[in-house]
């Protein structure tokens, strides 16, 4: 999903574990590498996804910024489920 | 329409609020009044009616009042978060056990506390990621709340009981009160 890294950690180790929390609510978390150095994540709600408990998105911008710090990656943006 | 609607903020953040020192805490837990904020999650009023009454029984604690929020997935209304910041004494608000609520009972603690309220929010432990980064967002990074094991909703009545034990030490420890 992503590619090699040159240093620091790994793009798909450090989103990883944030599958498991969407997940808990119904939604699925995938990401793509744009330009050299952005990450776009993207949430997808699955059939049973809660569509009130989905994580405002200035907090998931946090998550994601947060957890992209120690790899070579900054957030371009995240892409929500349509409404 | 004949004024401006209000947009409610899911993350309760609005300027003003950048203040990450916490409420003055209590020497102890005797007589007072203790606000429970159920945000209408399965169990979370059980959790709390629990918790309260382990700290009338342990540390004498007071009465108890039990405010319900409107919805679980953006902060308590301001008009509620002024009645119990003027009723009680404490605050436990509880739970937070999917993306947006857990959010959502981090911010209610964060915004109790600046009213000078001493609050605990409890968020299941498959969720602290999504409380801390709230806090974040909040300017109050370092703002302490239990996490309680992962599920809450499914549980029985001893099973609830069995995580109340559980976290009992984080909630005096974060109301400053010795266990």
């Amino acid at each position: 999903m992503s590619r090699p890294e040159e240093g620091g950690v790994a793009l798909d180790d450090a989103l990883a574990r944030f599958r498991d929390m969407m997940a808990s609510d119904g939604y699925t978390l995938s990401w793509s590498v744009t330009g050299e150095d952005r990450v776009v994540v993207r949430i997808e709600a699955g059939e049973d996804a809660c569509a009130d408990c989905l994580v405002p998105l200035p907090v998931m911008e946090q998550i994601m910024s947060n957890a992209l710090e120690p790899t070579p990656y900054t957030l371009d943006h995240i892409v929500l489920p349509a409404k | 329409m004949t004024g401006r609607e209000r947009l409610l903020d899911p993350t309760g953040f609005d300027e003003k609020a950048a203040d990450d020192t916490l409420a003055p805490r209590p020497a102890g837990l005797r007589g007072l009044t203790i606000g429970l904020l159920d945000n209408t999650k399965p169990n979370a009023e059980v959790l709390l009616t629990e918790i309260a009454g382990e700290l009338q029984r342990r540390y004498g604690a007071g009465k108890s009042l039990m405010y319900t929020k409107g919805y679980f997935g953006t902060p308590a209304e301001e008009d509620m978060l002024k009645r119990i910041a003027k009723e009680c004494d404490l605050v436990v608000t509880a739970v937070g056990d999917c993306g947006s609520c857990s959010a959502a009972t981090v911010a209610d603690g964060i915004l109790l506390e600046r009213a000078g309220i001493p609050t605990v929010s409890i968020v299941s432990d498959s969720f602290l990621v999504s409380g801390r980064a709230m806090a974040e967002v909040q300017g109050f990074p370092g703002f302490e709340f239990v996490a309680v094991r992962h599920p809450v909703a499914s549980l029985d009545a001893e099973q609830l009981r069995e995580r109340v034990r559980d976290v009992l030490p984080d909630v005096l420890r974060i109301l400053g009160v010795e266990s």
